[in-house]
């Protein structure tokens, strides 16, 4: 009750309001623009906070990290391109209602699960920090090792008709994951002598290129009448009925959503993934994923903004930023002489109540400010398709170039372009890909610092019982669709067969 | 197959290192090497002994509706994007690649097109470099 009365009082004293809606159109800018992060979004934000008071600054960082995990869903609805990492799932079906002339309504999904799933984590923010940061604690790398291999599973579900090209699309991601200096040796591999090469391949790249660049390849000269239909410039959101149909697989995400947030490293990515992969198994409709489901939508986007608070948990409770967006939290705190930990909420209350105050007003918010953007971004891609793609390419390679400051990363881009459209043109699925570089070095380096534990023992990974059980997920989750492909191809046969 | 062989023969040339740990940093990739590789074969054999001729598309992806050289000439395109940026600098560059594609694409050349190339131009300059505050490309000649 006095939480609440204190949360009154800076919401009537003090600039929270306006510091949260700037933070968080801020952060749906960032986040929907390819290539600016939501890290990136945030450091840009950082100077800014010096002058601000503690509380005012780190609701700025943390109200735009909500807006960018948002924003990234924008574009990977209307062009197909990912603003973020973890906006890749929603390409699947979120462009193809668009393709559909379902651009409004697709949108509305998107910004209807995102205020969900912000208002889950924020829940869980504020109620459950305590015993979900001990469960945090208990993982360790062979837990980690054995997460990467539950979201790697999930390519046995996105590989279509053929689980062996999603297998070989999978390695080819990896392989590009594996590109630059080696985190545990420091020994530089695949690099070719390009200093360029040696930070790696960001996802992001891999991301952009497969999907954005592809497509426009792909569409390059069919007639505007072939594109689909053009539909009126109105954000729809979900009817009752809907919002109905939909709970399942916001529950799915907000699940999985908290559970990938805690991990530091895990992040959004891995969490709308896996959440894509169970809304499907656990529809009713799977054959419309893929095709423009509401579903295939609502899980990763309610995912994703879930991590958003999540992710906070170990950061306030131990000052352990599990991802680049929470480091740059770490800095702001740190800038004003917070340190995070229990004392951070014994000592400084009043800054953890602005926090929650804050992504409260900024999560409600949400609705209002794409409701009002939202059209406008409709707008602009039923523009004339010659000038669009124009417009798009620009955007692409002017976003891209923002992440490391070099035109050898248009390159990448415009080589994984390339590479997307020769998958598409032997009909290898990118999702599989897009897994494997989100998820080769979490693999890779918690295989080898396990090992290393161990002194070689591959015994150590079923002496964790947290790695077990994942493992055993992981496992169950292959020879299920193992055994579905063989039914199927049985059934095909039993078809064609005289 | 050929991707296996070409990934397979830069893992050799990976540095050893002491700091490497139990395992080294050229033992992952070598076992992605092999795992490409044995996909590599099982999806030529399963080509070859297949009753009847495997579809081509087993993936969810749309297939192109372009045909390869107009595709690759739009990825041409964006290609030029690398040096005219380097030479021109950011707004040239973009106004080019603009103005390129909507020809490319279709539009037809008039004064409309050339001010909504420029004005897309300014219109990204002020996004990225006033708005935001991050760097584009410069012109070497400047």
């Amino acid at each position: 009750m006095i939480e609440l009365l204190q949360a009154f009082t800076l919401l009537t004293t003090t600039p929270l309001i306006a510091v949260a809606l700037l933070g968080l159109i801020w952060g749906i800018l960032g986040g929907a623009l390819p290539g600016i992060s939501p890290s990136i979004s945030m450091a840009l934000l950082l100077p800014f906070t010096y002058t601000l008071d503690p509380m005012l600054a780190i609701v700025l960082l943390a109200t735009a990290y909500i807006g960018a995990e948002y924003g990234g869903s924008i574009p990977a609805i209307l062009i197909r391109t990912p603003g973020t990492n973890a906006a890749a799932a929603t390409v699947l079906d979120g462009y193809e209602m668009r393709r559909r002339g379902r651009a409004g309504e697709a949108l509305g999904i998107s910004l209807w699960s995102g205020v969900v799933g912000g208002l889950v984590g924020l829940a869980m923010l504020i109620l459950l920090t305590e015993p979900l940061s001990r469960l945090a604690l208990a993982f360790r790398p062979m837990s980690y090792f054995a997460l990467g291999l539950l979201g790697l599973s999930v390519i046995a579900s996105l590989s279509g008709k053929s689980l062996l090209k999603g297998a070989a699309a999978a390695i080819l991601g990896l392989m590009v994951a594996t590109v630059g200096t080696d985190p545990n040796s420091g020994v530089g591999r695949f690099t070719f002598g390009s200093p360029e090469l040696l930070d790696g391949i960001a996802p992001i790249f891999v991301m952009v290129g497969l999907f954005a660049v592809s497509e426009l390849m792909t569409r390059s000269g069919v007639a505007v009448s072939a594109m689909g239909k053009q539909e009126p410039f109105r954000v729809r959101l979900p009817s009752f009925g809907l919002m109905k149909r939909l709970k399942r697989a916001q529950f799915i995400g907000a699940l999985i959503g908290t559970f990938e947030g805690l991990m530091p490293g895990a992040g959004g990515s891995i969490a709308s993934f896996l959440s894509y992969n169970e809304a499907k198994r656990w529809s009713k409709r799977k054959e419309e994923f893929g095709e423009g489901s509401p579903e295939g939508i609502a899980a990763p986007e309610t995912s994703n903004n879930t991590v958003a608070s999540t992710a906070l948990i170990p950061l306030l409770s131990f000052g352990i930023p599990g991802s680049n967006s929470a480091a740059i939290l770490l800095g702001g705190l740190l800038i004003h002489g917070l340190l995070p930990g229990p004392r951070l909420f014994e000592e400084n209350g009043d800054i953890i109540i602005g926090l929650y105050t804050g992504s409260f007003v900024a999560v409600m918010s949400l609705l209002v400010v794409g409701i009002l953007v939202l059209p406008v971004c409709i707008w602009l891609v039923n523009r004339p398709r010659p000038y669009l793609s124009g417009f798009i390419f620009a955007l692409v390679l002017s976003g891209i170039y923002t992440v490391h400051a070099t035109l050898f990363d248009v390159g990448i881009v415009l080589v994984a372009g390339l590479a997307g459209y020769l998958m598409r043109f032997f009909g290898f699925p990118f999702l599989p890909a897009v897994l494997g570089v989100v998820l080769g070095e979490l693999i890779e380096s918690n295989y080898r610092r396990s090992l290393d534990l161990s002194g070689g023992e591959h015994a150590i990974f079923l002496e964790d019982p947290i790695a077990v059980g994942l493992m055993s997920v992981a496992v169950l989750f292959v020879v299920g669709s193992l055994l579905r492909e063989g039914r199927e191809a049985m059934r095909a046969r039993k078809g064609v067969s005289p | 197959m050929a991707v296996a062989a070409l990934y397979y023969a830069a893992t050799v040339r990976i540095p050893v290192s002491t700091l490497g740990g139990e395992v080294g940093p050229h033992v992952f990739p070598t076992v992605l090497a092999l795992l490409l590789g044995i996909a590599g074969v099982s999806m030529a054999l399963r080509a070859l002994f297949a009753r009847r001729p495997i579809a081509v598309k087993a993936s969810d992806e749309p297939a192109s509706e372009a045909t390869p050289l107009r595709a690759f000439g739009l990825l041409g395109i964006g290609a030029l994007y690398i040096p005219f940026a380097l030479l021109f600098g950011y707004v040239p560059a973009l106004f080019l690649l603009i103005a390129s594609i909507a020809l490319y694409e279709g539009a037809t050349p008039s004064w409309r097109m050339a001010v909504i190339a420029v004005a897309g131009a300014l219109l990204f300059w002020l996004l990225f470099v006033a708005l935001l505050g991050v760097g584009q490309p410069q012109s070497i000649l400047l």
